[in-house]
């Protein structure tokens, strides 16, 4: 039998409980315009074309996939500084268009995120207790003292001196100005942060520092992440669930282990061939694509992977696949494994 | 040096005078390269793995300078070549490698052009001949319908192909060492995989040695026979790519190889390394990871000599001494 991921209800019904965060078959597409003085629209670039995924609580969701497919599309519409074309986001069950100014506030202060580069992300004029401070005062009304307060436990709660208060983002490392932005992230308690290639931009020697501090974080304060990363071995360390995106769509999800050594889609297997090996005797099966990824603001017929695909078929560039349950908690989108369906849009 | 060593380093310095003080972005590194080997250079940002790059091609920027040690190429040292001697050598026997196609291509030019008159160097032939062997090089890297791009300009050209043509080019020149300075960096998995395919695939047509140089010790595995670990300017490891992976004799590369994920197993908490890559003008007296090192003892507070582990693998750590 085959059942589309729409159908059930996700990881929910699995082991449960309710997603903290539901996207439902979100679109964003921008139009394209041409000229200044008379601008014409013409074309549509659909940055995220159809995607429903759900994030559990105190769980991370990983979006993996090249430049261009739509991960940060994602997750600006998950902060609300961007809104879908077409679908839903709910969270705790109640639906994002439907909120009121109360749930509004609650959502925004229970969103946060971290972004790659500590360099750009900080604001150089401020204090880090400026910094850190800055989201509370925005959520809450608080004395001085009680904000003093809050910033030195941040502070230590990230691996910083109180003393780090009074100083200024130049004056750290990359490493530590990504501390000062995740305790600015945990200031407002929030229940979901949103970590996009939280640690491509710092020296290798103390990218496991963050990413353990982080996986800390998670268990005492329950937090859920929402992982933006290009690195697959880090997407391991650190998800419970991994969704493979190609052209604005959820090509693959599983759980990492079982992604990672049952990899079915074409586009999963590729990806897991080209990253690098952690020892020189472990070479993996060289899966080279032809190309580069296509421009979504033509992407190709039927599934968008087809042209670089090594095993395509007859079918790949008619019918779009439908990402289909292909073991309990595995889904994929290729027709090498739903042959029965037939679905022509 | 060894009989088919076609560069050997010794004791290479390079020093940068700057207002505050002298900064020794290379202090005192060797290594030696034989024709058709490839040697990763591994480091952190600001260890020194860029400047090494350049004072081998004999660009080292103001106010750096190259203050001692001898850079030994065919059995010449490079430091007493004139300006105009090193511009020909960069022409044609040692290589850089760019990342950004465009900023070698030439964009008033088509890409048959560039590369008949690269040709041209190394070839006295007719022009149709040097055609029919640029069209082969663009087959050798795997460019469909080559003869047809012939007439293409750069700008007609993806990023991948682009790349792929500065790769035939290279070719052209026929090097004897490519120099490729973190290529990969800012590119997509699959890219990457591509574009080191394509360094292998010029390797094999000239038999050209490579100096790899990047962070990421997944690129040493996939590419290196040979590494070199550098920090804080100095090399602190050095050995056959297998061995080093499994026999890290210094406490910097076993720690680092420990804190990588890996895709292949898994782990509840990773071994981090404690503190900050060390900045060059506060560097610790003796050995300079000894403020990160979880076996540092008195005599770490001396430099340490370079022991050798096993043969052809040193390390300067005093615990293996
Ligand atoms: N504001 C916008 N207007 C038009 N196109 C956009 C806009 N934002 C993103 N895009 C396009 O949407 C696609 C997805 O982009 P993005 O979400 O940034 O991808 P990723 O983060 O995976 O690299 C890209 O092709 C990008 O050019
Ligand atoms: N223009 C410069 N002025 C002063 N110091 C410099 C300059 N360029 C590089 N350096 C020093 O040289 C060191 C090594 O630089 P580099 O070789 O570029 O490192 P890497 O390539 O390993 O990141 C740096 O840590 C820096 O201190
Ligand atoms: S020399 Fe000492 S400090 Fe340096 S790495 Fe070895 S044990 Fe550590
Ligand atoms: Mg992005
Ligand atoms: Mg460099």
């Amino acid at each position: 039998m085959v059942t589309t991921v729409a159908e059930t209800a996700g990881t929910a019904a699995v082991n449960g409980e309710h997603p903290l965060v539901r996207l439902e078959s979100i679109r964003r597409h921008f139009p394209v315009f041409r000229g200044n003085l008379l601008r014409r629209r013409t074309g549509t670039v659909k940055a995220v074309d159809g995607i429903s995924i759900s994030i559990m609580p105190g769980e991370t969701y990983s979006l993996v996939g090249e430049s261009g497919c739509g991960k940060t599309t994602t997750s600006r519409l998950l902060l609300m500084a961007d809104q879908p074309t077409e679908g839903n986001i709910y969270f705790d069950d109640r639906p994002m268009n439907q909120f009121s100014g109360a749930e509004r506030r609650n959502f925004k202060a229970s969103v946060q995120a971290v972004f790659q580069d500590p360099w750009s992300s900080l604001n150089p004029r401020m204090r880090v207790d400026q910094i850190v401070s800055e989201p509370l005062i925005t959520h809450q009304r608080l004395s001085r003292s009680a904000v003093r307060a809050q910033v030195q436990e941040l502070l230590q709660v990230v691996g910083l001196h109180p003393f780090h208060a009074e100083r200024y983002p130049h004056e750290f490392s990359g490493g530590q100005r990504q501390r000062i932005a995740i305790a600015r992230a945990l200031s407002t308690r929030p229940k979901l942060i949103v970590l996009d290639e939280p640690v491509s931009a710092l020296d290798v020697s103390i990218r496991a520092q963050i990413l353990n501090l982080l996986k800390e974080l998670q268990s005492t304060y329950e937090l859920s992440y929402l992982l933006i990363a290009h690195n697959l071995a880090t997407v391991r360390y650190m998800s419970h669930m991994v969704g493979v995106m190609y052209l604005g769509k959820i090509v693959e999800e599983a759980p990492p282990i079982e992604l990672f050594t049952n990899a079915q889609h074409p586009y999963t297997r590729a990806l897991i061939s080209a990253s690098l090996p952690a020892h020189p005797r472990r070479q993996r099966e060289e899966i080279v694509l032809a190309g580069e990824v296509p421009s979504p603001l033509n992407p190709p017929t039927g599934c968008t992977f087809h042209p670089r695909c090594p095993f395509v078929m007859e079918r790949c560039s008619l019918d779009i696949p439908v990402l289909t349950e292909y073991t309990p908690g595995h889904s994929t989108a290729c027709h090498l494994y739903n042959e029965g369906d037939a679905n022509t849009c | 040096m060894t009989e088919d060593a076609i560069l050997r380093v010794q004791d290479l310095q390079t020093h940068f005078f700057t207002r505050t003080g002298v900064v020794k972005a290379v202090d005192g590194i060797s290594f030696e390269l034989k024709r058709g080997e490839t040697l990763g250079i591994v480091g952190e940002s600001g260890s020194g793995k860029s400047m090494t790059a350049w004072s081998i091609l004999g660009m080292v920027p103001h106010p750096g300078r190259i203050v001692g040690g001898s850079i030994n190429y065919l059995g010449e040292n490079l430091l007493e070549k004139s300006r105009g001697e090193m511009r020909d050598i960069r022409g044609s026997g040692i290589c850089m490698v760019m990342q950004d196609p465009l900023t070698s291509l030439n964009p008033v030019f088509t890409v048959g052009d560039q590369l008949v008159e690269t040709l041209r160097v190394e070839y006295n032939e007719p022009r149709r001949s040097l055609r029919d062997r640029a069209i082969r090089l663009l087959e050798n890297v795997r460019i469909p319908a080559a003869e047809d791009r012939l007439t293409n300009f750069p700008h007609q050209m993806s990023g991948g192909m682009r790349q792929r043509v500065v790769g035939a080019i290279s070719i052209a020149r026929a090097p004897n060492l490519l120099i490729a300075d973190e290529p990969t960096t800012s590119l997509d998995a699959t890219i990457q995989l591509q574009y080191l395919r394509l360094l292998k695939d010029i390797q094999e047509q000239t038999g050209a040695a490579i100096i790899f140089i990047t962070h990421d010790f997944g690129i040493v595995a996939r590419m290196c026979d040979r590494v070199a670990v550098m920090y804080a300017g100095r090399i602190v490891e050095q050995s056959d790519v297998e061995d080093m992976f499994d026999r890290p004799a210094h406490p910097y590369t076993e720690a680092l190889l420990e804190s990588v994920p890996d895709l292949d197993t898994d782990v509840d908490m990773l071994p981090s390394i404690v503190g900050q890559p060390p900045s060059l003008d506060a560097l610790p007296e003796g050995c300079s990871f000894a403020p990160r090192c979880p076996h540092a003892w008195d005599r770490c507070q001396v430099y340490p000599l370079e022991f050798t582990v096993a043969p052809g693998h040193v390390s300067r750590c005093w615990r293996v001494e």
